[in-house]
């Protein structure tokens, strides 16, 4: 089901001509689900249309330095919203949800995991993750390995997967014996079961930045929009899909 | 069938025939000075046109988002007529005509290089001027080429990610391909819609790419 | 009736071929064995070959000049051109390839050449379903519909077998003497040189051996 948010609209209209009452978004792939939701919600609330642009964070981060006319951005990580700082519109960038990191396993060979340690354990011989290199989720599993002392160890056996969604997959079909997804990605799953959800406090900080973007052609109704994502109603959708306040930090 | 699903399997295939017609004038032209012309920086048109085939897509998308990204050197002309191309329409047609076009190329070539030069030769002794040689008897002779190369060119199009998500984006509705829903299915955990979508570009690559290769194999 | 100034010479790999004939008739035979060169000479009067350096007049017309920098195009050099291999157009039938090449000015009489030709019931069929007789009637049909000065055949009877022979050459020499236009044609063939040409040309290894009335020059070829 593809809960659009929007209006299907025909593909030969130019974004200009609905400029105005349209917010044009571009989010991480990780939120489509729940941003779907709240668009058409926030639709039906007020009017506005809330045009979804999904991909991964680094794309969509080159296209905002690229000038692309997006009014909302955010990102799966601070390091992509940085490489987008000189488009925000100054004093808009907010912090918008945390999550959690957890352990995948296949679900015809669960595994109690007594500590995250144990994927050092020879019985964990590949294990998938996004690549660090690339992909957000790959640099919080990166930091998290290199928190809990295992990096060396585990550097090794790790598969590096082009998306967390990816790394998901490699642990359904039998090709990994273990992933570090975020915890909302598992419950997506048909065929993986979660062995450990690696507590706040133990993980790396998960930061979902959102910004209102310079050379957006609306910017008011991205602050509207960014301003109701921040609301409670919002925060109530966000956190039944397994997402996180977003940690209080200093930026 | 879903009525999502049937958007963009129409939305994906008038885009592919759309970039099939951009890139058919200037790939048979460019097929054809290859063919038959020698002139300075000759390899490096041939390098240049073979390009798209041999990087990544994404890095191709990443020069066309440059180019034609407001900032860059032609978005910026476009952006004073008031002319938008990255996350239209338009930029699904251009990432997929570029992806397409160094296989038709390819495809004409070879169909004007079969041609033999002792026809257009003997035209030339009854008296035909260059573009009558070519309009009767070069084109014609190699239509088959041509046609199975715009085949190829349309299948490629209408296959095309990398570059389409990066300079069109992932807009349900106005720049969703089947190649980008089928990965914004997987990613959201969608793996049924992601399922159907892949399904449907199996099959019409498939009847475009047989039919291509039957075209090209009769002479 | 026509006037040759050819004097010419072709550079091709190791293959040298200097050629000199200054002549005037209706019909010039050039023969010698293969690889001698003659195939060489038809192409460059056609214009599909330059000469390192020389000149190529027909009658009074300068096709070629390497001293004043003259090469007109293939095209406006009104030379037809009959090529060994034929090469009709595939894709077109017998009617369309015959009427190909109009050139301003003139409106040639198809039902003349049809007659000559007997090609009157070949018109509507397609090139593939010829036969060697067939296609060499049409392949001179479509180069004289174009009206040229001089018609140029390359070894017209070798696709052609035996007992058709007669039929071709016959209409060369209605081409000669009906249409009058000038031939010049290449054949290794003695029979071919004696009985159409008024002119012959011997040719050895890319050099003009000899050159007269086929009565002098070929009774010489008899050893």
């Amino acid at each position: 089901m593809l809960a659009e948010g929007v209006d299907a609209q025909a593909p030969s209209q130019k974004p200009q001509a609905a400029a105005s009452r349209e917010v044009v978004v571009s989010a991480a792939v990780s939120l489509s689900d729940v941003l779907q939701q709240l668009a058409h919600t926030y639709q039906a609330r007020t009017g506005e249309r809330v045009v979804l642009n999904l991909g991964p964070s680094n794309t969509l981060a080159r296209q905002v330095a690229a000038g692309a006319r997006v009014d909302l951005f955010i990102s799966a990580d601070e390091a992509q919203m940085d490489v987008a700082a000189s488009d925000l519109v100054p004093g808009t960038r907010v912090n918008l949800l945390s999550n959690q990191l957890a352990i995948a396993v296949p679900d015809d060979r669960p595994r109690r995991l007594a500590s995250p340690r144990d994927l050092a354990d020879p019985a964990f011989a590949r294990i998938a993750i996004g690549d660090p290199a690339a992909v957000p989720a790959g640099v919080y599993a990166k930091q998290y390995l290199q928190m809990i002392g295992i990096w060396p160890a585990v550097e090794k056996k790790l598969i590096p997967a082009g998306s967390v969604r990816l790394a998901l997959a490699a642990v359904e079909n039998g090709a990994a014996d273990a992933a570090i997804v975020y915890h909302t990605d598992v419950a997506t799953a048909s065929h993986a079961r979660e062995a450990f959800v690696v507590p706040v406090a133990s993980g790396p900080p998960i930061a979902y930045p959102a910004a209102v973007v310079r050379t957006g052609a609306n910017p008011e109704g991205a602050k509207r929009l960014l301003a109701f994502l921040q609301g409670r109603d919002a925060m109530a959708v966000f956190t039944r899909a397994g997402f996180l306040a977003p940690a209080v930090r200093e930026k | 069938m879903n009525a999502d699903i049937r958007a963009i399997t129409i939305f994906t295939t008038l885009a592919a025939l759309a970039a099939t017609a951009v890139m058919l004038v200037p790939g048979v032209a460019i097929a054809w000075l290859l063919a038959r012309r020698q002139f300075p920086g000759k390899s490096l048109v041939e390098t240049a046109v073979s390009l798209p085939l041999v990087m990544p897509p994404v890095a191709t998308g990443l020069i066309l988002l440059w180019l034609f990204g407001r900032r860059g050197p032609l978005g910026a002309l476009l952006a004073r007529a008031g002319i938008e191309i990255v996350f239209t329409p338009a930029a699904v047609v251009m990432a997929m005509a570029v992806m397409g076009l160094p296989l038709l190329v390819r495809t004409a070539r070879a169909g004007f290089e079969q041609v033999t030069r002792r026809y257009e030769q003997i035209a030339e002794t009854l008296g035909a001027g260059p573009w009558r040689v070519f309009s009767t008897i070069t084109l014609p002779l190699a239509s088959r080429n041509i046609l199975a190369g715009a085949m190829l060119g349309f299948s490629r199009a209408l296959g095309e990610f990398g570059a389409t998500i990066v300079v069109a984006g992932s807009i349900p509705g106005r720049t969703r391909t089947l190649a980008v829903g089928i990965y914004s299915f997987t990613e959201t955990g969608q793996d049924r819609q992601a399922a159907i979508l892949l399904a449907i570009s199996i099959a019409i690559a498939f009847v475009a790419v047989l039919a291509s290769n039957r075209l090209a194999r009769e002479r | 009736m026509a006037a040759f100034d050819l004097d010419f010479e072709l550079h091709q790999g190791d293959f040298t071929l200097d050629f000199q004939v200054r002549v005037e008739g209706r019909a010039v035979a050039l023969f010698g064995p293969s690889g001698s060169g003659k195939t060489s000479v038809l192409e460059v009067i056609a214009g599909l070959r330059a000469p390192r350096r020389g000149h190529v007049i027909v009658n009074g017309h300068v096709l070629f000049d390497s001293e004043r920098h003259i090469n007109m195009p293939v095209r406006q050099r009104r030379t037809g051109y009959v090529p060994q291999d034929i090469l009709l157009f595939p894709h077109l039938n017998v009617r369309d390839n015959v009427t190909y090449g109009v050139r301003e000015g003139t409106r040639p009489d198809l039902r003349v050449l049809v007659d000559l030709l007997e090609l009157a019931a070949l018109m509507d069929r397609r090139v593939a379903s010829l036969s060697g007789g067939e296609r060499q009637r049409v392949a001179m049909a479509r180069a004289l519909y174009s009206r040229p000065d001089v018609l140029l055949l390359d070894e017209p009877l070798a696709a052609v077998d035996l007992p058709r022979r007669r039929r071709i050459v016959d209409a060369l020499l209605g081409i000669r003497d009906e249409l009058s236009v000038p031939l010049i044609y290449v054949t290794h063939l003695p029979e071919e040189a004696l009985s159409v040409a008024d002119w012959t040309v011997l040719i050895d290894n890319g050099r003009v051996v000899t050159s007269g009335p086929p009565s002098e020059v070929m009774p010489s070829m008899n050893r």
